[in-house]
């Protein structure tokens, strides 16, 4: 057996290097490789190599292997990213942290950064890859309308129509949008950049990602006649880090902005709705809306679509498909994309710094926003229709982690209070808000 | 550091401000209407069938208003009458009953025409 893998092994070893020899001889890339250029010297008049020539292209072959080698191109920056990417999905698999997005998310960033010699359509940014591909779906803002699609087929709207006050709350967080804009615009960002950094605080990643496809997609033209930055990559990824980062942002604003009573609030059981309801919600919700803000209609014709596959009960098959298998493949194919999006060299920038910094304030100041309306709307509130404030930090769309924050901290404060019903309310008139919201931005931007 | 000169300060006062304050009122009035026109629904959905009983001469008090009735009660009606008719019960009654079963004789499983008989019979 010994002797087998000897034999073997000289075997392995003799290909490889006559392997070498003939990369050697014959550079795979002779124009793009810079690296490549530098080591290899092509031998002329080839017919008569002396041993001592074959002995020196062997180290060089292996030389030229080691230049396309991820260890020979590797930078810091591509380090620290494989760091991120590894965080990702060990706070996926061990904290459980919106794991069917970032698990895809992580991998798509070592993917997306495992060094390579550019021009052989491996990257993300190379025409023709096959990533290259797939990100057409999020550049084109293709992904976004269909995870809407599917969002809209698993939401059940009726705590929303059955207290319909409550989407205030959801219109109230939305100003974490508006003044992270103008945060945005202070450090100097293009209107359409900041507009499309803002939306980060609707904690809605397909909206960003769709927003910022349009606005901040790196061709677009600024009237001083620069090109916009393209930050779909540093945006997405901001959104998305920071919705599986709810429940660690959240309760502590919560716990800041309520008191321990308030906390304690018991709010009246939502009221049966009927079928009639839950289909015209739908319908009325996309006219509404549809009318007032045109430019969200991607998204939101695809909601309320979805939404009316679901309620109407004579498409059962196609809302399945909508909430199971379509919004998956859309999913993988957005996660692993938009991580693969995260590539040292365009990614780790001060603007991505910036735009994490602002995405944060701008969570923030939703979940305060909503906090402090439900507050405001408790003032006119008397007796059983009183709010429990908490509710109103799940007006940050971010379904349905938010609701389940509230949830968690409502038991905190009375162990047999259950929120979740309520708080669904104003998280899905978050996500039709943040829409709007993006609509109006992309109106007033574009 | 960021640099102050560069900042669009016309811009951000005057466009900026403006997008902001005309954009979340715009998303706030969206969402008051929508609010508003599903505060209505119900009671319009309330009177029409009001309206339709009054037609067939029916007492329209059947349909008080949906307004007053929870998911909660409705969980709880339906699954009382789930288990009604489906005969079910939360307590058992500790009667145990018993039936018996006769069964008609078959040769299949008779013990008369085992192969182990003549050796049992032997020792």
């Amino acid at each position: 057996m010994r002797k087998l893998f000897t034999v073997i092994g000289i075997i392995a070893i003799l290909s490889l290097v006559r392997l070498s020899f003939v990369s050697a001889d014959h550079p795979a890339s002779e124009s793009e490789n810079e690296l490549a250029k530098k080591e290899i010297t092509i031998e002329e008049g080839t017919d008569n190599l002396s041993e001592a020539k074959k002995s020196n292209g062997a180290l060089k072959g292996i030389k030229n292997f080691f230049s396309y080698t991820g260890f020979a191109n590797a930078t810091l920056g591509h380090i620290a990213m494989l760091i991120v990417g590894l965080f990702f999905i060990i706070i996926a698999i061990e904290y459980n942290y919106e794991p069917l997005l970032l698990i895809p998310i992580g991998t798509g960033i070592i993917i997306g950064n495992i060094p390579f010699v550019p021009g052989f359509q491996i990257g993300i940014y190379e025409d023709g890859s096959v990533l290259n591909y797939l990100y057409y779906g999020v550049v084109k803002g293709i992904y976004p309308p269909l995870i809407f699609l599917g969002i809209g087929a698993m939401t059940d709207f009726s705590s929303l129509i059955s207290n319909p006050r409550l989407m205030l709350l959801g219109a109230a967080a939305q100003v974490g949008i508006f003044l992270t804009f103008l945060g945005a615009l202070m450090l100097g960002f293009a209107p359409p950049e900041a507009g499309a950094i803002g939306i980060i605080g609707g904690a809605d990643g397909p909206t960003a990602i769709f927003i910022s496809s349009r606005l901040a997609n790196g061709i677009n033209i600024l009237p001083d006649g620069t090109t916009v930055k393209n930050l779909i990559g540093p945006i997405a990824i901001a959104a998305y880090s920071y919705m599986a980062l709810v429940p660690v942002i959240q309760p502590p604003i919560m716990r800041l902005l309520t008191s321990k009573n308030e906390r304690k609030i018991r709010m009246k059981p939502p009221r049966a709705v009927s079928k009639t309801e839950k289909i015209l919600f739908p319908i009325i919700g996309l006219l509404l809306t549809g009318f007032i803000s045109p430019n969200a209609l991607p998204l939101l014709g695809m909601l309320f679509f979805g939404n009316l596959l679901k309620e109407s009960t004579r498409t059962n098959r196609l809302a399945e498909t909508a909430k199971n298998s379509l919004i998956d493949i859309v999913t993988i194919l957005l996660g692993i994309t938009v991580g693969a999006s995260t590539q040292a060299d365009v990614f780790l920038t001060p603007d991505s710094l910036l735009i994490f910094a602002l995405g944060a304030l701008s969570f923030m100041i939703a979940t305060a926003g909503g906090l402090i309306f439900a507050r405001f709307m408790n003032l006119f509130l008397k007796g059983k229709n009183k709010l429990n404030p908490l509710i109103g930090a799940a007006g940050v769309s971010a379904v349905p982690d938010s609701a389940r924050v509230v949830q968690h901290e409502g038991l905190k404060a009375d162990s047999t209070n259950h929120l979740l019903m309520h708080a669904m309310a104003p998280n899905v008139s978050g996500v039709i808000g943040s829409a709007v919201a993006a609509g109006i931005l992309l109106s007033f931007l574009l | 550091m960021m640099n102050l000169a560069e900042i669009n300060w016309h811009y951000l006062l005057n466009d900026g401000l403006v997008i902001t304050l005309v954009g979340y009122l715009i998303v706030f009035m969206a969402l008051v209407l929508l609010a508003f026109v599903f505060n209505a629904v119900p009671k319009l959905l309330d009177f029409q069938k009001r309206r339709y009983l009054r037609k067939r001469g029916k007492e329209a008090t059947l349909l008080a208003s949906t307004e007053d009735l929870s998911g909660e009660g409705n969980a709880a009606i339906g699954t009382a009458i789930f288990m009604f008719f489906n005969e079910m019960h939360d307590e058992e009654d500790t009667i145990i009953t018993i039936r018996k079963i006769s069964k008609s004789y078959s040769p299949w499983s008779s013990k008369i025409y085992g192969i182990t008989r003549g050796l049992n019979r032997r020792f």
